[in-house]
């Protein structure tokens, strides 16, 4: 089932990111060894808003190290509530582009520059929403200082998107 | 909320005159003046080269490899290569001259390299001068009776024929046809001897002429 | 057939490489021969084609951006060492430690580049490009909430009625052969495939769309 899917989803995607290469892929052509990796970041993001009836009902919880990210959020942000709506635990691979995508509507590619000095992680990042990039950013990354970035309004409140260095190379 | 106070940078707090584009005109800073400034240290001073010539190099990158992101990306490399190599140019020849050689080996062995890796992209070689008795695969278009569409017809023809020569002959199309080198710098910047170059140029033209002969004898 | 000096002749020829008695000369020779005359015509009109069509200057996409990432990583690099020069009076961008724990503002179009320390540890944003330029962009680091914060301004609201669909993504396996990126849940499950187009642009194709 699962290798079907695969198989299924990789093929759609392949029929138009591929679509002037003559040889179709196949399930084999997936690497063996798991790509070189300069960290791990935690993506979440997170609707902010003051009214609590307009909450999506979203079930998401930040894993326990992040418990502290909505107070945190509260401190610069001027909304009462916030809920996460999705988020992704991600290898930032060294030599490849990697994905942070909370959501299918706000995500963000992440490439890693190596480590930085003095500990942490030099990325350049940039924020798209759907087919759109909406900001390109170079950023040093700490463990325990995470990045907030005030998205765009949403009903009565704002899309706000964290990224957390979880751990380093 | 105790946030730290803004500032704002606006491209304006640049100190140089930066022209939009290419050679230096009467009264900015010449090239060599910047290329000794970088070579003490001077982010700055690269950064206006980097202005003066980018499109430069980026034109060059983008028509030798026809992707816009990974042109992009090779131009901006060819840059930072140049600058480590800063060190070590004597301004024995001109920046652009010297710059645009990095950025042409930059992009050279990216071609190589993709080449190499065997996606098939390329349907000549320079081993081979022999020009194939046929066109190649490329889809005849019938003539427009409109001449603005004629005519971009045409580039995107000239265009689809670029991308199938060979990485060498690309090149030297490219060097003498765009940039409009003398044999002599071509063969500088490849490098290779001046019968090299003449050869290499007739048959990327015969091959060149081959794949668009359509597109000409259509517009007749 | 051809030798091959008749062939260097003929690019010689176009390419007005030959002395005015070599020019001449094959001339002569174009007179007598059609054939010759017609394909050096061709090419001719071939070259000239090429260069109307192969600018030899290309406006650069996100110019500002290719401007200040090359900025960031020549920054990155060790320093020239060259015989002292003596030093100009803005050397201070190229101080790597110089850099204040400032903001900055990015105002669209425009790029910023900053450098901040990374002495307190704290996540630092070094360059800002917002190509929208309606939208503003600006940076700073909240003691309270010791985060780095990045506000962007005047982006397009989301539709209120859209369906902003979440997923719990653990882990993700990258195929470099096709360009693609599987993220999974939590079960192991695939939740979405992230792909690019032709063009370079991500297409993410949801596998689970969630309630």
């Amino acid at each position: 089932m699962k290798l079907a899917l695969t198989l299924a989803i990789l093929c759609s995607v392949v029929g138009f990111s591929k679509a002037q290469q003559p040889a179709a892929p196949s399930v084999e052509a997936l690497p063996a060894v798991k790509p070189a990796t300069d960290g791990k970041v935690w993506g979440a993001l997170v609707y902010a808003t003051n009214d609590a009836k307009g909450l999506t009902g979203s079930t998401e919880a930040a894993p326990a190290a992040f418990a502290d990210i909505p107070g945190r959020l509260g401190k610069v942000f001027p909304y009462q509530r916030f809920e996460i709506l999705g988020q992704h635990l991600q290898d930032v691979f060294r030599e490849y582009e990697s994905w942070v995508v909370p959501t299918k509507d706000l995500f963000l590619k992440v490439d890693s520059k190596g480590p930085a000095e003095g500990g942490g992680m030099n990325l350049h990042l940039q924020f798209w929403r759907d087919q759109q990039v909406l900001v390109k950013t170079d950023a040093v990354l700490k463990e325990g200082s995470p990045l907030f970035i005030g998205g765009p309004k949403w009903r009565e409140g704002q899309l706000l998107f964290v990224l957390v260095l979880q751990k380093s190379r | 909320m105790n946030n730290a106070v803004t500032a704002l940078v606006t491209p304006s707090a640049i100190p140089y005159n930066m022209p939009a584009s290419t050679a230096p005109e009467s009264g900015e800073v010449s090239d060599s003046d910047l290329v000794k400034r970088c070579q003490a240290g001077d982010t700055r001073a690269f950064d206006v080269l980097v202005n003066r010539y980018r499109g430069k190099v980026y034109a060059m990158t983008y028509h030798m490899i026809q992707n816009e992101t990974e042109a992009w990306d090779l131009a901006q490399e060819a840059f930072i290569k140049a600058w480590r190599a800063m060190p070590n140019f004597k301004l024995d020849s001109a920046f652009y001259t010297w710059l645009y050689r990095i950025a042409h080996n930059v992009t050279y062995d990216w071609l190589r390299k993709k080449k190499i890796q065997g996606d098939g992209e390329f349907d000549d070689s320079h081993t081979d001068h022999r020009v194939a008795a046929g066109a190649e695969a490329v889809a005849r278009h019938e003539p427009s009776p409109d001449t603005a569409l004629k005519n971009a017809e045409l580039g995107a023809r000239i265009n689809e024929a670029i991308a199938k020569l060979s990485p060498e002959h690309k090149q030297v199309i490219l060097l003498r046809e765009v940039e409009g080198m003398a044999y002599e710098e071509i063969a500088e910047i490849i490098p290779c001897t001046l019968g090299t170059v003449m050869s290499r140029l007739f048959y990327a033209r015969k091959k060149l002429q081959e794949m668009l002969k359509d597109a000409y004898e259509n517009a007749l | 057939m051809k030798t091959p000096s008749e062939d260097h002749d003929l690019i010689r020829f176009l390419d007005g490489e030959m002395s005015d008695a070599e020019r001449a000369s094959f001339q002569a020779r174009m007179d007598a021969d059609p054939m010759l005359k017609s394909e050096v015509q061709m090419m001719q009109r071939m070259s000239a084609d090429l260069r109307t069509h192969l600018p030899a200057e290309m406006p650069v996409p996100y110019a500002d951006f290719f401007n200040s990432q090359i900025q960031v990583r020549i920054s990155q690099e060790e320093p020239i060492t060259l015989p002292a020069v003596r030093a100009s009076w803005f050397d201070w961008i190229r101080i790597p430690t110089l850099m204040t724990a400032a903001a900055a503002v990015a105002i669209g179009g425009f790029m910023v580049l900053q450098k901040q320390t990374t002495q307190t540890g704290n996540s630092v944003v070094h360059s800002i490009y917002v190509p929208n330029p309606s939208v503003q962009a600006r940076t700073f680091h909240s003691e309270d909430a010791q985060a780095t914060v990045l506000i962007l301004e005047g982006v397009e609201a989301m539709p209120a009625d859209r369906k902003i669909v979440g997923f719990h993504i653990e882990r993700s396996e990258s195929d470099q052969e096709v360009a693609t990126t599987t993220l999974y849940g939590a079960q192991g499950q695939i939740v979405a495939v992230m792909a690019k187009d032709a063009r370079n642009q991500p297409r993410l194709l949801s596998a689970i769309p969630r309630g």
